[in-house]
């Protein structure tokens, strides 16, 4: 079945997207990336996060703006919204179900049948507008903002597939892509989480041992809950993936994304 | 003069001014890990947002981000002074009894805790609680919702979307409770896995039905109407945008790369980033969209934003210039009181009356009677 | 300043079929006009409006043949957004159609999307609250306003613009009587005071037609449309309010609109029907037919007191409901109706007081015991159905209601037939969807069935089906609640009625006891016939032909 390419990715908004996410990685992973003798080693270790911290909004900026600027029309957009809405509403349900995520569900699903510039946005704007109905607007979020939309992104890149092939190919990225988030996020914070000189980073040390002392970090911290969260997301898809896929595909319909408009005299 | 520049005209202040005081205000805080000017700053944010706050519901944000930051500093004291053995110095408070752990990962259970694992915890952890806590006190005084009607014109569908979202969210609320309370009409009771897909769909396929009619209603109020811009002012937007991002490309590089060249590193960033930024407002310009009273920006906002900035340029003042007293030498020692960036961050106390007085809304609780009239219909 | 020509309209989906919804229009609508358009529910009345508008076929996609002229612009080369200064449209659910948080800003948006100056938009902002007497809601929240508020503010919000044509889809359908006389009162006013051109569809005509300029019959099945004053249109149009269909019945020529027209000419009839009764009302009885004093009521309340945290909305009701009664329940929007209803169900608990439904009480029910004796469809019907085809719909309210598989589809059938199985639910019309709720609930065969505002949205047709299905309901025996506005519904169908205020019930009897002296509560014929107690067009018609036969004699 065809999918509706909500948010077409043309030239400039994929070499911006492509350049954001590039940076993005870099300061998810700089710890790894930081060659010794470089201008963030030792002396200036601390800084480095708050380096990212800060130019990271911008560039989230400029790729949602190059992405959705005057490419869409006020379907795409209410469209956007509402599942904003609903990943939001999602988010804000209590701080215990936020570390869980049940939004993802709606940005892989979206992403699935909207298409992959749109699962970027929707991703992204999930996360922003669960932040804002919560009144939680930290410095985490940028970050947040990119991997939850690289996971709409490559929701919408998954090859295509109908009926149970398409659920076990959901499901399976989900459960993935919900472990990864958690690394990622975890890799995130993990310069600012010096818990001693075990588990945290340490500037000029080689990639390998550095390496180590984040498996140690990410074992002893957040494992627990990226396996839960992978779990939930296998779930969540298993169980009501092919209703999401069902409802959001007859919502495409009503709509009429793409729908001819003839004049005859 | 205008009623807008005075002081004691109530009046919501611009958001922006606000974060832009508690961005000052972190950046000082990043610049050192003093407890003195860290605890300065903490009293700072939490007088003002006492001083300021207003009633709505996401202004209780700064206790939520103050009790997070107790419970960084809390946990790292936990894993550093509990957990970590290498983190331990010669002055010991307590020894507990110690688990063996195998492998020799060089983490402890129990053992020697001492005052130095204790204190550097600290003071590490103060600082990632002291720019939680201004971030905090930006999100309560500093509405993000309202800054969404600020945005520049790049973000305009970003900005709308958002709008949505925010709008119909607790729509869904209501709509999943009074679905949920409908279970029972089917003989469904509201628990268990099952529950919540029955729960689900019919919240969800109403959402998507709602979203069309919005956007025809959109639509039939001239939404997208205004003219799209030049090809001329588009192709400048994208040359200032991507020079931007190949200048923050290039300055990320010569950071984390072992080259020394002095202007790829953070120079070069710093150029991209004010190009990216310029690119960004100037470009998605839409001739003919106007906006209903916008949030002015007048005096008021310049002098809170000025605070801020004071605070942050004092501390960095110092750091190059006195930097002995804002560095601890050995962690258990008396920190010193650095003078300069103290006098800076008093400074940014200002804002508790700079800042005009809330307006006092007039719609009171009409929300007792609109529950009843809404629910009992 | 409206001209359809030639116009035929044909959707793109498959879902819908390849006919064209409208065939060959010519329709031509002069400025300043009140234009009425009815037709029953998918007959293609919101096809027409929208293109007025260009939303067909721009926004929703297909074919137009043709050419749709307003105010001098085609809607074949202006899209929606070019033509929002001229027309504004205004949709069935105002609450979908808002895109801010205040009044305030909900009214200055679509000037910003044209935009006009602040100043200016300063101005109108202020006028308009005026006009639409909204000043003092400037800054609610637009959540926080009742129906008939935000319909004004929907309205408002379009009137900014300072359009030349107003288009609004079913207005009143969500409205209580009073809210809807405040929106029609309103329209009225921007008719006559501003000049507006005002294309109207509702379904409701006892409130409207009478303002009406001109009426267009929109047939459905691609018939052709037809439009004319509206005492032309009357004459022989499917649709009609009582008032219509008295007069046809009586034979007065020309048609009255309005009940004030037809109360001078109603002298003659009353005398001819004076000294004769109206047909009864299924009153309560049992299965087999029994009279009423014998039964014990399905139902009992006593001295109940409801509500919320401490506010208590219902504040002592004692009443019985018997078998094979069809009792309506009326009162403001807030005395207290769905409370009770939810309290029947066991939705809520009682504060105080004693509540038996079936010999027990509702809210110790577990949910899969509960369907047996009481069975309540809500106000939103589709809060009942998730399966994305009726077929799935009926097989899972089988296995709920622990009977043989088929029986709610058979149901649904009887009730509501030519409906195709595979469709999804939420694609079935207003009036399916609630046949298609009702059957769930009626599976498990409840002797008390409760029912919360069912005609909102109906036509005509749908609500006599409904009618239809009440009266067989209570002639098996069981006993129907029905909390409702609609005194028409009321007056065709009710035996008893239950008027709530404040809470407590000040008014419990047979229904022409309570409706007919009443101003609030009376149907148009009762208000004509007053003071003989005639509640609906049949049973005149009934008692005429009785008269005759008698004369014939």
């Amino acid at each position: 079945m065809k999918a509706t390419h909500l948010i077409p990715l043309r030239g400039r908004s994929s070499l911006a997207l492509g350049t954001v996410s590039v940076i993005g990685l870099a300061a998810f992973g700089w710890p790894f990336l930081t060659d010794p003798g470089s201008a963030l080693d030792s002396s200036h270790a601390g800084d480095a996060p708050l380096l990212f911290v800060a130019i990271l909004p911008l560039l989230a900026a400029i790729v949602l703006a190059e992405l959705t600027s005057g490419e869409m029309d006020a379907k795409s957009v209410a469209m956007l919204g509402m599942l904003s809405a609903v990943g939001g509403a999602l988010r804000a349900l209590g701080p215990g179900t936020a570390g869980l995520e049940p939004s993802f569900a709606i940005i892989v699903v979206g992403g699935r049948v909207f298409g992959r510039g749109f699962g970027f946005v929707l991703g992204a704007l999930t996360i922003f507008s669960g932040a804002l109905i919560t009144g939680g607007v930290g410095p985490w979020l940028p970050f947040q903002m990119m991997a939850a939309g690289w996971l709409g992104f490559f929701a919408g890149c998954l090859p295509r597939a109908t009926g149970r092939m398409e659920i076990l190919w959901l499901a399976g990225y989900a459960s993935i892509s919900a472990l990864l988030f958690g690394l990622v996020m975890n890799l995130w914070f993990w310069p600012f989480a010096s818990y001693g000189p075990e588990t945290s980073f340490v500037p000029g040390d080689p990639f390998a041992a550095n390496l180590f002392r984040y498996g140690v970090f990410y074992l002893t911290t957040s494992l627990i809950w990226d396996l839960g969260r992978a779990v939930i997301s296998l779930l969540v898809i298993g169980l009501a993936g092919s209703a999401l896929l069902r409802a959001l595909r007859r919502a495409s319909r009503r709509a009429a994304f793409d729908a001819p408009v003839v004049f005859e005299r | 003069m205008r009623a807008q520049h005075l002081i004691t005209y109530p009046r919501n202040l611009h958001p922006g001014a606000w974060w832009l005081w508690a961005l000052g205000l972190a950046a000082a805080a990043s610049r050192t890990q003093n407890p003195v000017p860290l605890l300065l700053i903490l009293v700072v944010t939490g007088f003002v947002v006492a001083a300021r706050k207003s009633d709505a519901p996401w202004a209780k944000s700064y206790g939520a981000f103050l009790k997070l930051a107790l419970i960084i500093i809390a946990i790292r004291i936990v894993f550093q002074a509990v957990l970590s053995s290498g983190s331990q110095g010669p002055t010991v408070l307590v020894t507990l009894p110690e688990l063996p752990v195998p492998g020799s990962t060089g983490i402890k259970l129990g053992g020697v805790i001492s005052l130095e694992a204790v204190l550097r915890a600290f003071y590490e952890g103060l600082q990632l609680a002291t720019i939680l806590c201004c971030v905090g006190a930006a999100n309560s005084l500093g509405s993000a919702r309202r800054l969404l009607r600020s945005v520049p014109g790049a973000l305009y569908e970003v900005g709308v979307a958002c709008v949505i979202a925010l709008t119909f969210a607790p729509q869904l609320v209501t709509d999943a409770a009074r679905v949920r309370s409908a279970h029972r009409l089917r003989g469904h009771s509201s628990r268990g896995f099952g529950s919540l897909k029955r729960l689900a769909m019919p919240v969800l396929e109403g959402a998507l039905e709602r979203s069309v009619e919005l956007a025809a209603a959109m639509d039939s109020r001239g939404y997208g109407r205004t003219t799209d811009e030049t090809r001329v002012s588009r192709r400048l937007t994208g040359a200032l945008v991507f020079g931007g991002l190949l200048g923050i490309c290039i300055g990320v590089y010569g950071l984390l790369s072992g080259t020394s060249v002095s202007w790829m590193g953070l120079p070069m960033l710093v150029a991209g980033c004010l190009l990216g930024a310029v690119g960004m407002s100037v470009g998605g310009r839409r001739t003919g969209r106007t906006k209903y009273r916008p949030d002015p920006w007048a005096a008021p906002e310049w002098l809170v934003t000025g605070c801020g900035l004071a605070a942050a340029v004092t501390m960095f003042v110092s750091v190059e210039t006195d930097p002995t007293s804002l560095f601890l030498v050995s962690v258990t020692a008396v920190p010193p009181v650095p003078l300069l960036a103290c006098a800076g961050i008093l400074l940014c106390l200002l804002p508790a009356v700079l800042a005009p007085p809330l307006p006092r809304s007039t719609a009171t609780k009409a929300t007792g009677a609109a529950e009843l009239v809404g629910v009992a219909r | 300043m409206i001209r359809f020509d030639h116009v035929s309209l044909t959707y793109a989906d498959a879902l819908k079929s390849r006919a064209p919804v409208l065939r060959d229009v010519n329709l031509s609508i002069p400025e300043g006009e009140l234009c009425l358009v009815i037709g029953r529910t998918g007959s293609g009345k919101t096809t027409l409006l929208r293109a007025i508008n260009g939303l067909v076929p721009h926004f929703s996609g297909g074919t137009l043949s043709g050419r749709v002229v307003v105010n001098g612009r085609d809607t074949k080369d202006h899209r929606p957004r070019d033509l929002a200064d001229v027309v504004g449209f205004v949709g069935q659910d105002p609450l979908s159609g808002f895109v801010t948080d205040t009044v305030e800003d909900e009214l200055a948006y679509g000037m910003e999307s044209l935009g006009l100056p602040p100043d200016v938009m300063r101005r109108r902002v202020e006028e308009t609250l005026d006009l639409l007497g909204l000043a003092e809601l400037r800054n609610r929240p637009l959540t926080d306003l009742s129906a008939g508020q935000q319909q004004r503010v929907a309205i408002g919000s379009v009137l900014t613009t300072h359009p030349r044509v107003l288009v609004l889809d079913e207005p009143t359908s969500a409205l209580d009587p009073l809210a809807a006389e405040e929106v029609l009162a309103t329209m009225q006013r921007l008719v006559h005071d501003l000049g507006l051109t005002v294309v109207l569809a509702e379904h409701r005509l006892e409130r409207v037609v009478q303002y009406a300029d001109r009426v267009v019959l929109v047939p459905g099945d691609g018939r052709p449309v037809r439009d004319g004053p509206p005492t032309s249109i009357m004459q022989d149009s499917p649709i009609a309010p009582p008032v219509v269909e008295l007069g046809r019945v009586v034979g007065w020529r020309p048609l009255p609109l309005s009940v004030r027209d037809a109360r001078r000419r109603a002298d003659p009839v009353r005398a001819q029907l004076a000294g004769l009764e109206a047909p009864a009302r299924p009153s309560a009885h049992g299965a087999a037919g029994n009279e009423a004093e014998a039964l014990s009521p399905v139902a009992l309340t006593e001295q109940l007191v409801a509500g919320y945290n401490n506010v208590p909305v219902l504040k002592g009701i004692s009443t019985s409901l018997r078998p094979g009664e069809v009792v309506a329940l009326m009162g403001r929007n807030g005395s207290g109706k769905s409370t009770l209803l939810k309290t029947l169900v066991g939705m809520k608990r009682p504060t105080s007081g004693q509540i038996r439904v079936d010999g027990r009480a509702p809210a110790t029910l577990r949910p899969s015991q509960l369907l047996r004796h009481v069975g309540l469809v809500p106000q939103v019907p589709a809060d009942l159905l998730y399966a994305h085809t009726v077929a799935l719909e009926c097989e899972q309210a089988d296995r709920d209601a622990a009977v043989s598989a088929g029986t709610t589809l058979g149901i649904f059938e009887r009730l509501s037939p030519d409906v195709p199985a595979g469709q999804h639910p939420r694609d079935l019309s207003e009036g399916q969807r609630l046949t298609l709720a009702l059957a769930i609930i009626l599976a498990a065969r409840p002797a008390l069935v409760l029912l919360d505002e069912p005609t909102r949205g109906l036509d005509y047709t749908a609500k006599h089906r409904l009618v239809e299905i009440l009266h067989d309901l209570a002639r098996e025996g069981r006993c129907v609640v029905l909390a409702t506005h609609d005194v028409e519904l009321v007056a065709e169908v009710a035996s008893r009625v239950l008027v709530i205020a404040d809470g407590e019930l000040v008014a419990d009897g047979p229904t022409a006891d309570i409706v007919v002296s009443s101003p609030a509560f009376a149907p148009q014929v009762a208000k004509i016939l007053s003071p003989q107690r005639w509640l609906t067009p049949t049973d005149v018609a009934t008692a005429l032909a009785e008269v005759t036969e008698v004369t014939q004699l």
